[in-house]
């Protein structure tokens, strides 16, 4: 079993994160980066079926040098392989330009299972895992909380209102992870040892066999016109009283005649 | 349970100054001598400089001896203009002293942000080989059969619960095994406490002592008068803790109009009821630091402690295969309000010593006492000698302070008494029963915040499923004598709210524990009246992620 994990190195959203002079992207000077969270859920599944099934664990990431670390980070926790592609073409693009380099690149590398994050949360737009598989045109499994793989194919659950469904694809396939698919691993101090030794190729578009117009800024089609932080929350207002009842008799005053929400 | 092992020549354990200092030297002088040597620096904080917060004036002297081209490697230096001025402050107004003692001089130095210091000190030492593990804390220190010989560290286990299980993600803790292990814990290390108690290296020495600072990285708007004032450096003394509780504050300029903000508290505080943390708001309020920081927006706050006891409580530097160096082994000059340039200075004299010592396969104590050697006969000597008795001064009460430092001043440091006795600050709090005073008011959140809005600034985090790093070896206690005496001081003294008192379902008393708030300034065990606080390492990783203070 060949399985390709997207990965991205995105701001810690714990670090001090503020809007630039430009209005539309915010500064890079004082943020930490980290391994987008759900990617982790992804490379830590990856690895989970690789030990049960055996093969190889790929980390392929679009990103600057720096994204290095991230992709280090997945052979630290146990990937066998990185491929970076670093390029200023690639730079600037928007969910639809990424997921092309992306299938560009998957194309290149043997693989039966992708695994992505179901939202990088920098930008939130949950769109990248859905696009690299129709570029591949592969099926596409969204928000997976149990993964599960039969012959040929693959049983994933995701949770729906009220419930969960279960569906199933033949590989090769791509799932995006939900919260509570698994617990991640940590790296272990051997595992980054171990990491430093392990292949990471770094690549071009062109070498993809790109068109640079068709990717990064050049190939946007969403525009950012403005970034704003959202509203400062209120002080929160704890409810005392005396009993649980009193309580709760007072939290549904408040809702419903304060914040006339119920 | 049967751990990896990891083995290196040396292992530092810690990643501040002290440490990334020796490790980038130790590295550089094995290059010059054509030696391979496998180092390796841990440290608990998620990334280097995660927890580093100072000042900071640096006094480049170490820096220069150690990379004399920092400048082109694009060292992080906030301000390279530093003027100086110190004021006087009385509850509504100031007063310039017109003279500024000359230890206090600070042109020539730089204002830096210890944290991205650390952060660029942590990528030269990558370069240089030196393997670099954040996000591991070391929590035992390991012995030889004898137990006499340090043989280096366990790093603590990750992905256990509240009840102490192991989760579905447990990674156990390896042993990083070194011919000499190098202790850089920064103040009140938690290692350095085990390994001297069974050691015994502050036996016979003055008691460490410290001070505790609450600090803010600001934005002001670019029209305040301040980015061009004449002074760029500002230290004050008096209003709000007076002149018998040790301490004073600090105002420097930075780039991109940021100021660093702080006020620092001398641990040997008598007041039960004194709050650090509200110290600190009233002192962002008098008018001097209010006018200069108005307007502004904090970006980050944090809290940390500082090594003050100076050279009559330097520990015994050596022990069979590891040393003692920076705050942990209290390098830093109160005098000067610097710990910077004598961590680096002793981490990298230190490399010096364990270089010789590991091409000979000897680290015995006897020949890892070299670094002492050394170390008397460097200009760290110098500062701290002429400083031995200043800090003592400064706990004097009143104007007897001015009296004894003038005394120290005329005398080259030996004043009326050589040396001054120095007092554990776990023994300085007398009985405090009345209310405290009241609260600092009118919080905006921007500018002024409460204790969580500041532990959010912080931001610090920690895995909340794992068991509480804080020991509390007597519950009870807590809620008898330490309350009826001092009416709980740790709800304090902790700049973090990790302590509250509570009541449980029966109406009693009880202490609770908010453990994801630490800083890790570990003013909790240093101050604590009955010492019924032990800190300990949370799981790697956890803590402050301070990226700008
Ligand atoms: C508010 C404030 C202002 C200051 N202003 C100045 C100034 O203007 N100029 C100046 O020169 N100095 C100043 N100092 C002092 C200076 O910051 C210290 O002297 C200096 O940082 C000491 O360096 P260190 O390497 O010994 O320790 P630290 O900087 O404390 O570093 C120790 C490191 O070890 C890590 N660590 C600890 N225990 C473990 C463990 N068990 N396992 C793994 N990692 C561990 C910690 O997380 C930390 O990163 C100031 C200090 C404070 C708090
Ligand atoms: C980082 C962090 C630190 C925290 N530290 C503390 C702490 O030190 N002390 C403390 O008392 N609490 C603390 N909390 C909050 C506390 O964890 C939650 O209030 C509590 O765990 C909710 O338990 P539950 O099972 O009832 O809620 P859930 O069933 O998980 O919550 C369901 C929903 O109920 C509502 N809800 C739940 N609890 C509250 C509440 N208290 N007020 C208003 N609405 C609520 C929310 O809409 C929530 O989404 C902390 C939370 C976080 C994220």
């Amino acid at each position: 079993m060949d399985i390709v994990v997207l990965v991205k190195q995105v701001p810690d959203t714990e670090s001090l994160v503020q809007i630039a002079g430009d209005g539309v992207s915010i500064k890079k000077d004082d943020i930490k980066w980290i391994m987008n969270p759900y990617d982790e859920l992804a490379v830590e599944e990856a690895l989970r079926i690789k030990e049960a099934k055996g093969g190889t664990v790929t980390v392929l990431s679009v990103g600057a040098q720096k994204a290095q670390e991230t992709i280090r980070t997945a052979l630290a926790m146990g990937a066998d392989k990185g491929l970076l592609v670093n390029d200023p073409a690639a730079e600037g693009g928007d969910a639809l330009a990424t997921a092309r380099i992306l299938a560009a690149a998957v194309k290149n590398l043997p693989f039966d299972l992708i695994i992505a994050g179901q939202r990088a949360v920098d930008e939130d737009n949950y769109q990248v895992g859905a696009a690299v598989a129709e570029f591949l045109g592969i099926p596409h499994v969204s928000l997976v909380s149990k993964a599960e793989l039969l012959e040929g194919r693959i049983r994933c659950q995701r949770a729906v209102e009220g419930g969960s469904v279960t569906v199933e694809a033949p590989l090769p396939a791509l799932f995006t992870t939900q919260r509570g698919l698994n617990e991640p691993r940590y790296a272990s101090l051997p595992g980054i040892m171990k990491a430093k030794k392990k292949p990471l190729e770094v690549k071009t578009v062109a070498a993809l066999g790109l068109d640079p117009a068709r990717v990064g800024a050049a190939g946007r089609k969403v525009v950012v016109k403005a970034l704003r932080l959202p509203p400062e929350r209120k002080a929160v207002r704890m409810i005392a009283g005396e009993t649980p009842a009193a309580i709760a008799a007072e939290l549904v005053r408040v809702l419903h005649e304060e914040a006339r929400l119920i | 349970m049967q751990r990896e092992q990891l083995e290196f020549d040396v292992l530092f354990v810690g990643a501040g100054p002290a440490n990334l200092a020796g490790a980038i030297h130790l590295k550089k002088l094995a290059q010059q001598n054509g030696r391979e040597i496998e180092v390796a620096v841990i440290e608990k904080a998620e990334s280097i400089g995660a927890h580093s917060l100072s000042g900071a004036v640096l006094d480049p002297r170490a820096l220069r001896e150690l990379l004399p081209d920092f400048r082109e490697r694009d060292c992080p230096i906030e301000e390279t203009d530093l003027r100086d001025a110190v004021f006087y402050l009385t509850a509504g107004g100031q007063f310039r002293l017109p003279y500024v003692p000359p230890y206090m001089h600070n042109e020539g130095c730089f204002i830096i942000s210890l944290s991205k210091f650390c952060a660029w000190l942590g990528s030269i030492a990558e370069e240089l080989g030196v393997n670099v593990f954040p996000g591991f804390a070391g929590v035992e220190a390991l012995y030889d059969e004898s137990g006499r010989r340090v043989i280096g560290v366990r790093t603590g286990d990750k992905g256990i619960n509240k009840e102490g299980k192991p989760k579905s993600n447990f990674e156990p803790g390896v042993d990083l095994l070194a011919k000499v292990t190098v202790f850089g814990e920064g103040p009140k290390g938690s290692l350095i406490r085990e390994v001297g108690n069974k050691l015994g290296i502050f036996t016979g020495r003055m008691p460490q002592v410290f001070e505790t600072a609450i600090k803010e990285v600001i934005e002001i708007p670019a029209s305040n008068p301040f980015l061009n004032a004449p002074f760029t450096v500002v230290h004050t003394f008096g209003y709000p803790l007076g002149l018998n509780t040790r301490g004073g504050g600090f105002l420097y300029r930075m780039k991109a109009n940021r100021v660093s903000l702080g006020l620092v508290v001398g641990l040997d505080y008598e007041d039960a009821l004194l709050e650090p943390y509200q110290e600190f708001l009233r002192f962002k309020k008098h008018p001097l630091i209010a006018d200069i920081i108005g307007g502004g927006k904090v970006l980050q706050q944090g809290a940390k402690t500082l090594a003050a006891g100076g050279w009559y409580t330097l520990p015994q530097l050596a022990v069979d295969g590891a040393v003692f160096v920076g705050d942990s082994a209290s390098m830093l000059n109160v005098q000067r309000l610097k710990g910077i340039h004598t961590a680096m200075k002793s981490g990298m004299l230190a490399a010096e010593t364990i270089l010789a010592a590991v091409t000979k396969d000897d680290v015995r104590a006897s020949v890892l006492d070299d670094y002492r050697v050394r170390l008397e006969g460097s200009w760290i000597q110098g500062e701290l000698y002429a400083a031995r008795n200043f800090g003592q001064a400064l706990s004097r009460k009143g104007v007897a302070k001015f009296i004894a430092l003038g005394a120290q001043f005329v005398s080259g440091g030996r004043g009326f008494v050589d040396p001054m006795k120095i007092s554990d600050d776990a023994d300085s709090l007398k009985p405090g029963r009345g209310a405290p005073p009241p609260p600092v008011q009118d919080l905006d959140g921007q500018l002024y915040l409460d204790k969580l809005t500041g532990v959010y600034l912080s931001g610090t985090k920690h895995e909340e499923d794992q068991p509480c790093h804080l020991v509390i070896p007597d519950a009870n206690l807590c809620v008898t004598r330490c309350w009826e005496t001092f009416r709980s001081p740790c709800t304090r003294f902790c700049p973090g709210q990790v302590y509250e008192m509570d009541t449980t379902d029966e109406g009693l008393p009880r202490l609770k524990l908010n453990p994801s708030n630490c800083l890790h300034c570990k003013t909790c065990e240093i101050k604590d009246p009955f010492k019924n606080i032990i800190w300990t390492c949370p799981e790697g990783g956890g803590g402050p992620k301070y990226s700008i203070v």
